[in-house]
């Protein structure tokens, strides 16, 4: 069963085309990363979702139905562009995004003193948002996202702008959330992220789909052709090593990726006696050579085409 | 519409509980009845004190004369004017030097000059320091006139008490006539119009600002995404605009009650302590006319607030709006420009056309309704004329601002502008 379908869905601004032609389910219950490159219509699409833009073309379907205002109220959406009232107390705050999602009174109010409790800004309640820190104002959109128990969660690029004490408190946050069988779409760029907590992904670049499906299988399906060298010395001979065909370096750190049917071990002997060699660990590629790969694949095929 | 009521709730209660809204609402009652107050008193304390004017007597027959004229008395009873005669003995440049500088001393406040051929048409000269005092120039004035022209009637052998009653001048009443009778109006009618044109002028721009403002804020802070999740674009513009709708009717209403209570027992207040103006009498306002305020309000509220939201909506600093307020504001200030011009023929067709004008007829009509009734169907024709271009700019208007409010960076071209429109 999904909890969300895309069917053909287009969006144009004018004469730019934000998102083309694209379809992805999403089950129940699963942890979901939206990726693509800054521009690729990750929040365009998330916004039709959301009903704040209307598609050109295509259909949404949520949670079994065409979405409507109504279903909004089933949906908790953290957007990429977030904020609060500054003049606002948190607790009338909390109290009006309460309202808004159909909430009544006393319900409310016990739930916001149950979320603030928890992330320990009880204290805050009466304070004015402006007068709390960046870390704080975000803990209360993680609660205004949530007050209502949504079925559905959306988050665009909630980790951007968090502390690492934040970041952990979302991520910890987000598998509670999957835990109780609710359903989490995220979008990003950064991989890492994706890598650790997503069941299933789907990238996009330039408004198309490139890639979509169960993050291990993706991964199995690209093969155990990648090395990943922790080393120290002079590595930029590796270039004339034949049958190398990417190569992410970081100084004392490096990704490769090896050709059809290239040999590990003949790189390995290469490089002995050449540089001190800490790690030599042949694996499946990070999502983010996928990344480079397949966005990469993609802006070469476009350019050559025209 | 739960929804709505929270986005009216929380728009209210923002501008309610500021320090800006109770000040204005308390303080804007009082200034306004200091200035009915102030200048009534003016009129009653005088702030008089006795002054020196030196005279230059050159026909040598006329002091004795102007010192009787000049009799007006202080508070205390004492005369305010006390004149002293210098005589013409040598050079008149002269003994005008040493005049000029005892003006400059302060030992005199003024002196005049009156020439040897004053009765045939020579010219007097009043020299101060100041000829600001217009109650001082103006009593020398009539003295001498009276002293001059009597000496001309008793030349001609004729009786200056005589003539002075066969040139009483004859007295005209205002009154005026409407369908419910004939009463006497002496200008009530022309302060009353424009002061209710200015207050719903000064109101419509103050709350369409506050929109404006509201929406920047919601924008700057990036909280509107957040708001959207739960309700479309349009209910928040509504909610928005009917919440600031109801601080301005809360204003009103307080004011309003104050102006009742200020009418009824503000007279007699001052009677009571100011004893001297017991004989002022405040304007009355009749119920029509703030019938017809509250619905021009509401329309010319709804019709400029939507443009104020759509513009809040396309920039991201109240500086950049700038630019787009313009227009909007000219449409708000050109019928001010109009008033006097209304005023003296309010029924010719140019007066009605104008007032016609939708965005002219808040101000407008109302100003021709408070002069004289005009025909049901301008009104009624107006009102729905209005009604129609309000619903037509909401249309607009609420398509700017779905697109605007997501829209940040650069400031909007026109032309992008009506590319929002047409997105879907």
């Amino acid at each position: 069963m999904n909890a969300l379908e895309i069917d053909k869905v287009t969006k144009n601004f004018g004469d730019f085309c934000a998102v083309k032609d694209l379809s992805f389910n999403i089950p129940k219950g699963n942890i979901y990363g939206l990726l693509g490159p800054n521009g690729a219509g990750k929040t365009t699409t998330i916004r039709m979702v959301m009903n704040i833009i209307i598609p050109d073309k295509g259909t949404i379907n949520i949670l079994d139905r065409k979405m409507d205002e109504e279903m909004k109220k089933r949906i908790g959406y953290l957007p990429e562009d977030r904020g609060l009232y500054p003049k606002m107390k948190i607790g009338e705050l909390l109290l009006f995004f309460s309202e808004l999602k159909g909430l009544k009174g006393a319900e409310a109010r016990r739930r916001i003193d149950y979320w603030l409790e928890r992330f320990d800004l009880a204290d805050w309640k009466l304070k004015k948002a402006e007068e709390l820190s960046k870390g704080m104002q975000q803990k209360v959109q993680f609660i205004a996202t949530v007050i209502h128990k949504p079925e559905l969660i959306i988050l665009d690029e909630p980790f951007a702008g968090l502390d690492p004490v934040n970041t952990k408190l979302l991520k910890d946050f987000m598998l509670e959330m999957k835990d109780k069988g609710v359903t989490i779409i995220f979008s990003t760029h950064r991989m890492e992220q994706v890598e650790m907590i997503c069941d299933n992904i789907c990238l996009i670049n330039k408004g198309e789909k490139v890639l979509e499906g169960n993050l291990n299988r993706i991964k199995k399906e690209y093969g155990k052709n990648t090395i990943v060298l922790d080393y120290e010395g002079e590595a930029k001979y590796i270039k004339d090593f034949a049958g190398i065909e990417n190569i992410d370096d970081y100084g004392r750190f490096m990704e490769v990726k090896l050709k059809e049917g290239g040999n590990s071990q003949d790189l390995l002997q290469y490089l002995t006696g050449k540089i001190r060699i800490n790690k030599f660990e042949v694996k499946e590629p990070t999502l983010n050579a996928i990344f480079i790969d397949k966005v990469g694949e993609q802006n070469e095929k476009n350019s050559g085409g025209n | 519409m739960r929804k709505i009521l929270a986005v009216i709730k929380r728009e209210y209660l923002q501008i309610v509980k500021t320090k800006g809204f109770i000040i204005g609402t308390i303080l804007g009652p009082l200034l306004m009845s200091l200035f009915l107050i102030v200048p009534i008193l003016m009129s009653v304390v005088s702030v008089a004190e006795q002054e020196n004017i030196g005279v230059i007597d050159a026909s040598g027959k006329l002091f004795v004369e102007l010192d009787k004229k000049m009799e007006q008395k202080l508070k205390d009873g004492s005369r305010r004017y006390l004149l002293e005669e210098y005589r013409l003995t040598g050079d008149i440049s002269q003994l005008k030097e040493v005049l000029n500088e005892k003006v400059l001393a302060k030992e005199l406040s003024a002196y005049v000059f009156l020439p040897a051929d004053i009765s045939e048409g020579g010219e007097v000269e009043y020299v101060s320091e100041h000829v600001s005092d217009f109650d001082k120039t103006n009593n020398i004035r009539n003295a001498l006139n009276s002293i001059i022209i009597g000496k001309r009637l008793k030349a001609e052998g004729l009786d200056p008490n005589k003539v002075g009653q066969l040139m009483r001048r004859v007295s005209l009443s205002t009154k005026k006539v409407s369908k419910r009778g004939v009463e006497e109006d002496t200008g009530g009618t022309f302060i009353i119009s424009y002061f209710l044109v200015l207050v719903l002028y000064m109101t419509l721009i103050f709350y369409g600002q506050a929109i404006m403002r509201g929406v920047i804020e919601e924008k700057s802070s990036r909280v509107v995404e957040i708001v959207l999740s739960s309700i479309r674009p349009f209910q928040l513009m509504a909610g928005k605009i009917i919440g600031i709708g109801a601080v301005g009717l809360t204003q009103y209403t307080i004011w309003g009650l104050f102006g009742i209570g200020f009418t009824t027992y503000g007279g007699a207040l001052i009677a009571d302590v100011f004893p001297a103006a017991a004989s002022f009498k405040f304007p009355s306002i009749p119920a029509y006319i703030f019938i017809y305020f509250i619905i021009f309000f509401i329309l010319g509220y709804f019709l400029f607030s939507t443009l104020f939201a759509a513009i809040g909506s396309m920039v991201n600093t109240e500086k950049e709006a700038q630019q787009f307020m313009t227009p909007v504001i000219m449409m708000l200030v050109i019928p001010l420009l109009l008033i006097v011009f209304i005023m003296r023929s309010p029924n010719s067709s140019i007066s009605v056309i104008l007032s016609m004008i939708p965005f002219f007829t808040p101000t407008l009509m109302l100003l021709r309704v408070c002069i004289l009734l005009p025909p049901f169907i301008q009104v009624g024709g107006s009102i729905v004329l209005m009604a129609l271009t309000t619903i037509l700019m909401i249309w607009l208007t609420a398509k700017i601002y779905r697109v605007g409010l997501l829209m940040y960076g650069k400031r909007p071209r026109i032309r992008e502008i009506i590319k929002w429109m047409r997105y879907k």
